[in-house]
């Protein structure tokens, strides 16, 4: 995640109320959102959600059916792609197979009628912000996944676009390199202080890199937020379940009152959250108190519980390594909930059937209705 | 090696097929007027004897005009019948496809003989522009299938990044799909070319009082005694044939290679 502050707060795209139907299938429902100057976006969502279809309404590969899309403030319904401030990065990286490397990376600026030297000095300089300096004599086709990756990125960025869009950009990469780019796309983007927009369907990805993630679902957009935001207030089960894990427990609310609401759930008994302690919009269904795994713990010998602390019973135990996955029963639930512990040098794991302390904290719980 | 019924059968089938073409050049080379075995001297001679035809130097500019024209058009068309049915989708595609193909499985006897009779009906003389009309309505189908596969294989998104990069369609067209698909372009050019030099029955129809090189060695084969310098003509057009086939092939490989596809099978 992205450092806070020290990031001018304008608009650099704005959606109203964008709609986008593929004859009866309708790709986008409606999208209202406002993508900030120089942050990093990402559009997360499962394959279908419409992300990389709200991609390439920016890009302009994609007209809309209705509503209006606003690039540094200026309506681009009438603006084709090759004149928008945008440029991509293909998911396939659509590096041209028969121009070398030097002549990818150059071929935006083919338009602009550099003199031959400042035009080799702009793409050495691109090349070497990508890590691949000294690389342009090379024959396009004959480069690795990650230099490909590499090569678009530097064939992007050389137009210096108002926003980069990325479609999917790691998704073909294994999984070092794969995080190992992800490092350099953040380091990149504070470096340029151009407006990343990334289409992924990896939470974890998103996690990592992005300064704000809109997480779709089937063309509509679910939650808006912060990483942390989302990760601990999702606004609902769904996103709670796209992103990371999440146990759910049946629970009853008492009373709402003042930003204060009591709530009744198994295991945990009477608690009192607060009103962000609710986030979403009350849907009429079973009201439902969600927490990440990592948020309860075992308490060993000595151990003090911070805030509350109850009793439980190992039901089940996987192993990983650096963590284990507990499910434990807490008295009074019906059911087990799995947590996760990190493991410590020295503290055994512990073996299914014994019962144990557990330490809890009401502040980590969601409350869904 | 073990001969089973198999093996016996495809070595067979090749003689059959092959043999005869391998006579050509055999007695092209033979020191006899009668084409019968046993060859009886090396010689030279049915080449000059060939060429000094006047009638052939006429046939062959004729068959070249011909080919070349035939060649042109019907690549022309197949680039825009191929870029329409890998890019884009529109009313009865498989229909209007299909029709374009049609040739390939058509009769020859058939294109001919209607085209004839519409020709003559509308008044139109026969001429080598008769024929250049029949073989771009059979070197046609060909450019399509193989220039599909070169379209086929191009990645969509190469243009959308050359377009998104500042390029207009036409100017994507000239610097990317272009050279992607030349190789393309001049396989299908060469084997038009081959299929309109070979084609007889076309040219036999539709040519009037003009002959292309294959109507020409129809007609000499009345006289026995032109039958050696027709071997040796015979044996160049094979070695021709092979070579332009080769050369197509060539180009359509390193096509592949360059869009870094999987090769789908091709005419060789």
């Amino acid at each position: 995640m992205a450092a806070p502050g020290a990031r001018p707060a304008q608009t650099m795209i704005e959606f109203r109320d964008v709609h986008k139907y593929y004859g009866d299938y309708h790709a986008l429902r409606g999208i209202t959102a406002t993508i900030r100057a120089g942050e990093f976006f990402s559009l997360l969502g499962p394959s279908g959600c419409g992300k990389t279809t709200l991609l390439r309404t920016i890009a302009g590969f994609e007209g809309i059916s209705s509503g209006v899309v606003l690039i540094d403030g200026k309506d681009v319904a009438a603006v084709p792609a090759n004149k928008r401030p945008t440029n991509m990065v293909f998911q396939s990286y659509a590096i041209f197979p028969h121009l070398t490397v030097e002549q990818n990376v150059g071929f935006g600026l083919r338009r602009e009628g550099l003199s031959k030297e400042a035009l080799a000095a702009r793409v050495a300089e691109a090349l070497e912000m990508v890590g691949l300096k000294g690389y342009g004599a090379r024959a396009a086709h004959a480069l690795s996944g990650g230099q490909r990756q590499r090569v678009a990125l530097a064939r992007a960025l050389i137009l210096k676009p108002k926003v980069l869009l990325l479609d999917e950009p790691l998704s073909a990469l294994d999984k070092k390199m794969r995080e190992q780019m992800q490092v350099e796309l953040i380091r990149l983007q504070r470096q340029v202080g151009i407006t990343f927009i990334l289409v992924t369907h990896d939470q974890e990805e998103a996690l990592v890199m992005s300064d704000r993630i809109a997480v779709m679902f089937e063309g509509e957009i679910a939650q808006l937020a912060d990483p942390e935001t989302l990760y601990r207030r999702p606004n609902s089960k769904k996103v709670a379940d796209f992103i990371g894990t999440m146990n759910f427990l049946p629970a009853s609310i008492l009373s709402e009152s003042d930003g204060q609401i009591e709530v009744e759930a198994k295991g945990f008994g009477r608690v009192t959250l607060a009103a962000d302690q609710a986030p979403g919009a009350a849907t009429g269904g079973e009201a439902m108190v969600g927490f990440r795994p990592e948020t309860l713990t075992i308490l060993f010998d000595g151990q003090q519980a911070t805030d509350r602390e109850t009793m439980a019973t190992i039901e089940e135990v996987v192993y990983y390594g650096d963590m284990t996955y507990y499910d434990v029963k807490l008295d009074g639930m019906d059911s087990a909930t799995r947590i996760s512990m990190r493991n410590v040098f020295g503290r055994p794991v512990l073996d299914i059937g014994t019962r144990t302390r557990i330490a809890w904290s009401p502040g980590a719980l969601v409350l869904f209705r | 090696m073990k001969f089973s019924g198999l093996r016996l059968y495809t070595i067979l089938y090749l003689v059959f097929l092959y043999a005869p073409i391998l006579l050509l050049p055999l007695f092209a080379f033979n020191d006899s007027k009668v084409i019968a075995f046993p060859l009886s001297g090396f010689t030279t001679a049915w080449f000059a004897e060939m060429w000094a035809d006047t009638q052939l130097h006429n046939a062959l500019k004729n068959s070249l005009i011909v080919a070349s024209s035939a060649a042109i058009l019907a690549t022309t068309f197949g680039v825009f019948a191929a870029r329409a049915s890998t890019r884009f989708n529109f009313p009865y595609k498989a229909g209007i496809m299909g029709l374009v193909m049609l040739p390939l499985v058509l009769p020859e006897m058939i294109v001919a003989m209607a085209l004839l009779i519409v020709l003559l009906a509308m008044g139109v003389n026969l001429s080598i522009f008769t024929i250049i009309l029949g073989h771009v309505l059979i070197c046609t189908p060909f450019a399509v299938a193989i220039l599909s596969s070169a379209f086929q294989s191009l990645d969509k998104s190469l243009e959308e990044a050359a377009y998104d990069l500042g390029e207009t369609p036409l100017s994507t067209f000239r610097l990317i799909i272009l050279p992607l698909v030349m190789p393309g372009i001049v396989s299908s050019l060469l084997i038009s070319f081959t299929i309109s030099l070979d084609e007889f029955i076309i040219a036999f129809f539709l040519g009037g009082n003009q002959t292309t090189l294959s109507v020409y060695i129809f007609g000499q084969f009345r006289f026995p005694a032109k039958v050696p310098s027709i071997m040796a003509l015979g044996t160049i057009l094979v070695l021709l044939s092979i070579v332009l086939l080769s050369i197509a092939e060539f180009f359509r490989r390193r096509g592949l290679a360059r869009s870094g596809t999987k090769d789908t099978g091709g005419f060789l």
